[in-house]
């Protein structure tokens, strides 16, 4: 029979123990002191008892022995955690003695106050792991001596766990990194939550345990033995992994005391009350509740990231996902391998220089392989050099190149993330400090605002597999957008401001981004477009909440605000982004729905209201712009020249043009001028260009019945596809027109002098010197061959009377191909219209053109329009 | 008690939180919904394809207060939410029969 025991001087004990643990963390804070003097105070419990319940002998007898295991035996015993206990026993014999005393022991340990989990086994079912109990085996890496028979607890320690760690590391890992994956997946696979669970989210401090424990399998089935001590091979992980357990530990105590349960939830007010009290700061100071949770989120970082490195380093792979990670080694160059789909740098060396560093996440960001962590370590080591401190060592502007690139490649999200972890980033964009992790503490701001950065940029890129509405109309205007890395590189900037001193973080963004994109080595109308994004990165989601995007003024208002459709898409995009990834119940249906109707209208302002908004020199926002361009041109003592070239021109093409192309636009005015008072009654001037895959021809000359149609043929005749066209007209009846195209027959890049040619051609007939059907390209056939129709395009035309002050607006769809704007403007001449403007645009296999008309100087009536309409449809029909 | 419910254009909510509390009425409910009324839907043509919008954006603002009080927040409501449009939207008025304060278990007028 089980003698009867002493409780009350022992609860007296364990009570004055608790208390005085409990008004020590008051008084100093010191949550590992707290820990480890819980775990003493139920050693002493816990021996006193086995001494008292157990007979006489059979805790000296071999085979029965009282081991502390979980966080009971690590020694960090949370106040409301439970007391896990393992009773060992050697034989059946002494698991028989014990039962009724283990009993009892169970019974005294709740009536002291603990709530203790004892678990029975015999020694031979520790010497084998389960995979339907994984977390047994992992308990007794904790394992700890408290009571009874040494030698069998030296036995199990010192003997048994190495060996089954050898026997099984493969089999231990793998389990453990299921357990771990499963338990991040409920945790959404993010340690950013607006209530975190201290112990069981990314970041938390079971991912703590998860990287002791995945070491010590790796270092046991290595060496055969504990190579540190209990408490030392914790430390084997670094100083500053723990570090930041330390901080995590003080709130899960100071949370303990409060809710006086194992509740892990770091509720919204108490993270004000732990910041208030200093929890986990040293010398308990006092924070803002912002800066507290900075910290939080700084150290679950630190041990999320020890959690990937240690199980990085410790899995190994079932040979299937070998083979895959073999097939994935195919991916390496001459610098990079990959291995276990990790990426490695063959010459480590060779990241001290700062092109081959940014080369290896141009790597990571075109595969989607990550660095190993010994690479990570490296890039890590050099960053640390003091010449980095200084800013980025190496040509800034190339470096800018490089990070542009990155920026397009489809895994740049994970290219930045980890330039982020290894403080590359930083590096590169210094701005981008201002906001690690800083928190934005309301109830909608779930992310901390660098990590809401890398998700706009992961938000995009991950739009281009979008296979549902909304998300696939999204997808293709990103398609369309022409400098996504401009785009890209405004998400990366556009709420630095955050960080940064001063009233409205929308300006603080601008600023720096200012400074940033001159070192980063951008043009000043790249800068200006990734300036008008930051400045405007609010305002589409205020005329959402704010105006009636039905009401055509508000709409008009808007589109004046953006001035281009290429700004118009990326600020579209980047709202998208924006409001995606501020929480994931953000961006509802509805409001994508919204967003993309203020878009829509937008566009459809823009291309209808084109001529009502034109340059007038005498306009101050007008005269700021020549200004600039008159700086950038040879000519620019020719003040009143370059104002009455522009009279006259849509206000946007001052923004589709960058002062340099403007001033180039100008010069071929001058010289058609000078042309034609020289005599030469038939001139124009033509420039062709290569730019971003694609040609640009640029025409100026007087304007005249079928220019458009006639240039166009020209272009068709040599088997020139366009793409993008832009016509304008000046006041003085001066005709700019830009056409964007390829070159279907790569004629031009295989033989290079016959751009001379072809400008020849097309000069000879802008000029009317030649008819068009002369020109040498009309050799060729007009019409190019039709794609494969891969999906049916209807052909529609629409014509807006009232838009247009002056004519009248014809919005055209229909199947792209080769020769279709030359019939479409054959057309147009065959029935007497004159094109005043035109915006032609490609979507893939669908040609979207907007055509200001007019006939004899005026709008076009019903029935002019009606007949040019029958007869579009029917000659562009399929 | 009375329950005011406001149907209103998104663009006007800001008014109307503005004029409710000038007129000392702090506490409301605020939901995005959708709606159809005389207003019709809305259709954009876009690059020749058209995106209908049958049921229109609008916002429900609720609130209830006091029956002495039902008067001002309606004159504060239609103030500020009319453009004199078609899309205005509507105001609701109910019966409440009883207010809890869930953290005291307060009764009545003094819940609110």
């Amino acid at each position: 029979m089980t003698p009867a025991v002493p409780l009350d001087s022992l609860r007296a004990a364990c009570e004055a123990g608790r208390d005085a643990l409990a008004g020590d963390f008051r008084a100093r804070g010191d949550a590992l002191a707290t820990l480890t003097g819980r775990a003493a105070l139920a050693d002493s419990t816990l021996g006193a008892l086995v001494g008292m319940l157990f007979p006489s002998g059979l805790p000296q007898e071999r085979g029965f022995c009282v081991l502390a295991i979980g966080g009971y035996g690590r020694r960090a015993l949370f106040p409301a955690s439970d007391l896990d206990v393992l009773l060992l026993c050697e034989n059946a014999r002494a698991a028989t003695l014990a039962r009724e005393p283990g009993a009892a022991l169970v019974r005294a340990l709740w009536d002291l106050g603990w709530r203790a989990a004892v678990t029975s086994r015999l020694v031979e079912e520790c010497d084998r792991f389960e995979p339907e109990n994984p977390e047994f085996t992992i308990s007794l890496l904790d394992a700890r001596y408290v009571a009874g028979d040494t030698s069998l607890a030296a036995a199990l320690r010192q003997r048994m766990l190495p060996a089954l760690a050898a026997r099984e590391q493969t089999a231990i890992v793998r389990a453990l990194s299921e357990m771990t994956r499963e338990r991040h997946q409920k945790y959404g696979n993010t340690l950013f939550h607006l209530e975190p669970n201290l112990k069981d989210t990314p970041g938390g401090l079971r991912d703590f345990d998860v990287a002791c424990w995945a070491t010590a399998v790796v270092e046991l089935a290595k060496h055969r033995a504990w190579t540190a001590t209990e408490a030392g091979w914790a430390e084997m992980l670094g100083e500053t992994a723990v570090a930041s357990y330390r901080f995590v530990a003080a709130v899960r105590v100071f949370l303990h005391y409060h809710n006086g349960r194992d509740d892990n939830r770091l509720a919204y007010d108490l993270q004000e009350e732990a910041a208030a009290r200093g929890i986990g700061v040293e010398g308990a100071k006092p924070l803002h509740a912002e800066e507290w949770m900075r910290r939080y989120f700084r150290h679950a970082r630190t041990i999320a990231r020890l959690e990937k490195r240690s199980m990085d380093a410790a899995l190994t792979r079932p040979s299937l996902y070998r083979a895959f990670e073999d097939w994935r080694a195919r991916l390496a160059n001459s610098d990079f391998s990959v291995h276990r789909n990790r990426a490695y740098c063959r010459q480590p060396a060779t990241l001290a220089d700062p092109g081959t560093l940014l080369a290896l996440y141009e790597f990571v960001a075109r595969h989607g392989v990550e660095p190993a962590p010994e690479t990570d370590a490296r890039v890590e080591a050099v960053v640390a050099d003091e010449r980095y401190a200084r800013g980025w060592p190496g040509d800034s502007a190339a470096a800018g190149a490089q990070l542009r690139h990155i920026l397009r490649l489809p895994r740049a999200d994970l290219a930045l993330r980890t330039m982020h972890r290894a403080g590359v980033l930083d590096a590169l964009v210094p701005e981008f400090r201002a906001i690690d992790s800083l928190v934005v503490r309301d109830l909608y701001h779930r992310y901390t605002v660098d990590e809401h950065t890398l998700l706009t940029i992961e938000g995009l890129h991950t739009l281009r597999h979008a296979g549902f509405e909304p998300d696939r109309r999204f997808a293709e205007i990103l398609a369309e957008v022409e400098q996504p890395d401009l785009l890209y590189l405004s998400l990366l900037l556009h709420d630095v401001g955050k960080g940064m001193p001063g009233e409205s973080h929308v300006l603080a963004s601008a600023q720096a981004a200012e400074g940033a994109c001159a070192r980063l080595g951008l043009a000043p109308f790249e800068s200006r477009q990734v300036d008008f994004l930051i400045r405007n990165h609010l305002e589409m989601s205020l005329t959402l909440q704010r105006r009636d995007i039905f009401d055509p003024e508000a709409v008009r208002v808007f589109s004046e605000l953006v001035e281009t459709p290429e700004r118009l898409k990326m600020l579209c995009l980047l709202t998208y982004a924006d409001v995606r990834s501020v929480n994931p119940e953000a961006l509802t249906p509805w409001k994508a729905e919204m967003l993309w109707q203020l878009y829509a209208a937008a566009a459809n302002s823009l291309a209808r209201n084109m001529d009502g908004t034109r340059i007038t020199p005498s306009a101050s926002s007008d005269r700021e712009m020549i200004e600039v361009v008159r700086g950038s041109s040879a000519l620019a003592a020719l003040a009143k020249p370059l104002a009455a070239f522009l009279d006259g021109f849509p206000r946007r093409y001052l923004k589709l043009h960058d002062a340099g192309e403007i001033a180039a636009h100008f010069e071929m005015a001058i010289h058609l001028e000078e042309r034609l008072v020289a005599g030469e009654t038939q001139a124009a001037e033509a420039l062709l260009r290569e730019r971003r895959g694609q040609y640009e021809l640029t025409v100026v000359t007087r304007d005249r019945p079928r220019l458009f149609s006639e240039i166009t043929g020209v272009l068709s005749g040599w088997g020139m596809n366009i793409l993008k066209a832009d016509a304008f007209a000046n006041r003085a009846g001066l005709v700019l027109d830009t056409f964007a195209f390829s070159d279907l027959y790569n004629t031009l890049a295989l033989n290079p002098e016959e751009r001379g040619r072809l400008l020849g051609d097309v000069e000879d007939v802008a000029a009317g010197r030649r008819a068009f059907d002369a020109a040498a390209g009309a050799r060729r056939s007009p019409r190019g061959p039709s794609s494969r129709a891969r999906s049916a395009i209807i052909t529609e035309v629409n014509f807006d009377h009232a838009c247009s002050t002056t004519s009248t607006v014809l919005e055209l769809v229909a199947r792209d191909r080769p020769g279709l704007l030359h019939q479409i403007s054959e057309l147009f001449s065959d029935a007497g219209c004159n094109i005043e403007a035109a915006l032609i645009d490609t979507q893939g296999e669908k040609a979207i053109d907007v055509f200001y008309l007019t006939s004899a100087g005026k709008k076009l009536d019903q029935e002019q329009a009606r007949a040019l309409g029958e007869t579009l449809t029917r000659a562009l029909s399929e | 008690m009375t329950k005011i419910e406001a149907i209103i254009q998104p663009s006007r909510f800001e008014a109307v939180k503005d004029a409710l509390k000038e007129a000392g009425i702090e506490g409301m409910t605020v939901t995005d919904v959708r709606g159809l009324g005389r207003q019709k839907g809305h259709t954009e043509v876009y690059r020749g394809r058209e995106y209908a919008m049958d049921l229109l954006p609008r916002t429900k603002v609720e609130l209830v207060v006091v029956d002495k009080l039902v008067e001002t927040a309606v004159e504060a409501i239609l103030k500020s939410a009319r453009t004199g449009k078609i899309g205005d939207g509507k105001i609701f008025l109910s019966k409440v029969d009883e207010v809890i304060r869930i953290r005291t278990e307060e009764r009545g007028e003094q819940a609110l």
